[in-house]
């Protein structure tokens, strides 16, 4: 499909939605769901908005707004370009920045702003378009390299593609004069999510310490609440003792494919230090079966086997 | 090799590692003239003898394994040494100690796989000697006949099917299994995966030997096929209705019930079936994870 005159106004349920990857037949009434966002200003001319679990950022400029990402529905995406209109109303959104490539945090562009221009990393916007998902409209800028700077409609801020972390092409923006780094699915406040899915382990906390090389104290992740510097060492910091304790976790012949029998080695080892984490019992033993695989298997891929670069930003 | 300092696979911390070192017992069986396949009840593979040599495939997953699959290989066929490796992939549990299993070796794999190898520089797993490109490689290796065939992204980087014709029998690690211990189907590349083995299918075969657990005749390949598309429609259907798909219990009891009565019966089921059903669904909420796993099959920054 990709009809947009049967969308519908922003605020109201579309009778055709775009269905992403989804294969079965038949309506698909939960991607068309309007998900009440709320929104803050965080610094200067940034924004920050919620569903309650997804998160993203927009920007004022001076003739109109940016969003980055398009929350993971095209009811959300609706819903979240209600909530921009709703705090600039007579500023449309006229560009668009992928984070990353996955669906869930920027499938639906075709919902939200299906005439904006949209940019993202050439890593991100190779897979996008070899995708073909429903309603994931194909970057028409890219970046390349490592950081490039961005002045649109007055606003100015840097894409920085650090290396691989999760996803493909995954970019973070940096705005210096506001001292805030926005990064999607990879600091996240507590443990991390399930089974880490489509992180690159091998050069992930490495990648990701690069960013302590800029001046920044305010991070705001792709999902939950913000943290500080302090907040995103504390994270990666987890990220490194459960690769430690997932080849212990070998070492002592846990059974990697019994969940159970790894929760309960997670926990007894890892519950001391980390059991305060939002979402812990939850997820902790996901986390380490997930890093045991990865310490039995080598990495997943060229994105899971390059080593990290360390050199500052 | 010595004892002295066992290869470590990508593991870096310190101390030693036991496990690595344990030599498993290794049960061979003989499954067509000249070939066999050898489990240590976890893992297989198989090999076959040539005119005066062996062509072993991959290596289990660590030294002492390695060694006892030379070890198992010296008992059946006495006097012939490995002078071949097949790699299926690059995964070091299948693929990552031709150091402790025949370290002179000439060693085939796809090229992409090579490519990950040659990144990965892990501690025991050499670098193929002979990367393959393209979708049908004929091989013919003293006296030994066979086809490897890459049929599109399934599991891991170039993973290769080995096609034995004559024998009407097909090897291929870590795809379908004759039971339902997926788990979290690590490194499944789910866009394409039911087609590209669906696709096997034109191939005359009614003996698969897979990565692990016990061989399959063609009827139970296509189950296994059936299954894993069974789930995938079955994980969309919980998104739709609403279930809370990132809660493991919630969405284990939906693809319990809805598929206990087709596939309950398969080994593994109660314990594996929410967590391939986890990761499924993932799938299609987040789109697939790279460019092996589109529409459009490829590899970003190779």
């Amino acid at each position: 499909m990709g009809n947009e005159e049967q969308q519908g106004s922003p605020m109201t349920q579309s009778k055709c939605d775009h269905r992403g990857i989804f294969t079965i037949p038949g309506a698909l009434p939960i991607q068309s769901a309007w998900r009440d966002i709320t929104y803050e200003p965080v610094r200067g001319n940034v924004w920050t908005a919620s569903e309650g679990i997804y998160r993203t950022i927009f920007l004022e400029g001076k003739r109109g707004t940016i969003a980055f990402d398009t929350f993971s529905t095209p009811g959300g995406a609706r819903a979240y370009q209600g909530a921009i209109q709703r705090v600039f109303p007579q500023k449309r959104i006229h560009t668009i920045i992928y984070s990353h490539d996955h669906l869930d945090h920027t499938g639906y562009a075709a919902d939200l702003q299906p005439d904006a221009k949209i940019i993202s990393h050439e890593l991100c916007a190779k897979v996008v378009a070899a995708r073909k998902s429903d309603g994931q409209l194909v970057p028409h800028e890219t970046c390349s390299g490592e950081r490039q700077e961005f002045r649109i409609d007055r606003v100015r801020f840097e894409l920085i593609y650090p290396g691989p972390t999760h996803g493909d092409g995954n970019v973070a923006a940096y705005f210096p004069e506001h001292r805030l780094l926005f990064m999607v699915d990879t600091v996240i406040p507590g443990v991390g999510y399930t089974f880490f899915p489509d992180w690159h382990i091998r050069p992930y906390v490495q990648t990701m310490r690069r960013f302590l090389s800029l001046k920044w104290d305010v991070f705001v992740p792709g999902h939950f609440w913000l943290v500080n510097r302090k907040g995103f060492q504390d994270n990666l910091n987890y990220y490194e003792v459960i690769g430690e304790t997932a080849q212990r976790a070998i070492r002592d012949g846990i059974d990697g494919e019994d969940l159970d029998q790894v929760t309960r080695y997670a926990r007894r080892n890892l519950g001391r230090q980390f059991g305060h984490l939002f979402r812990f019992d939850e997820y902790t033993g996901m986390n380490l079966m997930r890093y045991i695989c990865h310490f039995r298997t080598g990495g997943w891929g060229i994105e899971g086997n390059l080593k990290a670069r360390t050199d500052p930003l | 090799m010595a004892r002295g300092r066992e290869r470590r696979g990508i593991f870096t911390i310190e101390g030693p590692l036991p496990f690595l070192m344990r030599e498993p017992k290794l049960q061979v069986e003989s499954v067509s003239n000249r070939v066999w396949t050898v489990s240590d009840g976890t893992y297989r593979t198989l090999f076959v003898e040539g005119h005066g040599s062996v062509v072993a495939f991959d290596t289990f997953g660590t030294p002492g394994g390695a060694r006892a699959y030379r070890k198992a290989i010296a008992r059946t066929v006495p006097g012939k040494p490995i002078q071949t490796i097949v790699y299926s992939h690059d995964h070091v549990d299948h693929a990552g100690f031709a150091a402790d299993l025949a370290p002179h070796a000439e060693i085939l794999a796809d090229e992409m796989a090579a490519r990950v190898i040659a990144l990965r520089q892990a501690d025991g797993q050499l670098k193929p000697t002979r990367p393959l490109r393209g979708k049908r490689n004929p091989v013919e290796i003293d006296g030994v006949t066979f086809e490897l065939l890459n049929p599109g992204p399934t599991h891991g980087t170039g993973n290769l099917a080995s096609y034995f014709p004559d024998r009407k029998l097909l090897f291929m690690s870590d795809t379908i299994l004759a039971n339902a211990r997926y788990g979290l189907l690590p490194d499944y590349h789910v866009a394409n995966f039911v087609r590209v083995m669906h696709g096997l299918l034109e191939l005359e075969f009614d003996t698969f030997i897979p990565g692990r657990y016990e061989v399959l005749n063609r009827t139970q390949f296509e189950r296994g096929c059936d299954y894993i598309e069974a789930l995938q429609e079955a994980t969309q259907q919980a998104f739709v209705q609403g279930i809370p798909v990132w809660i493991l219990d919630a969405i284990t009891a939906y693809v319990k019930d809805r598929l206990g009565p087709r596939f309950g019966n398969l080994d593994g089921f109660d314990q594996h079936v929410g967590l391939s059903a986890f990761r499924i669904v993932h799938h299609y909420l987040m789109g697939g994870w790279g460019l092996e796993d589109t529409a459009s099959p490829g590899l970003n920054l190779a």
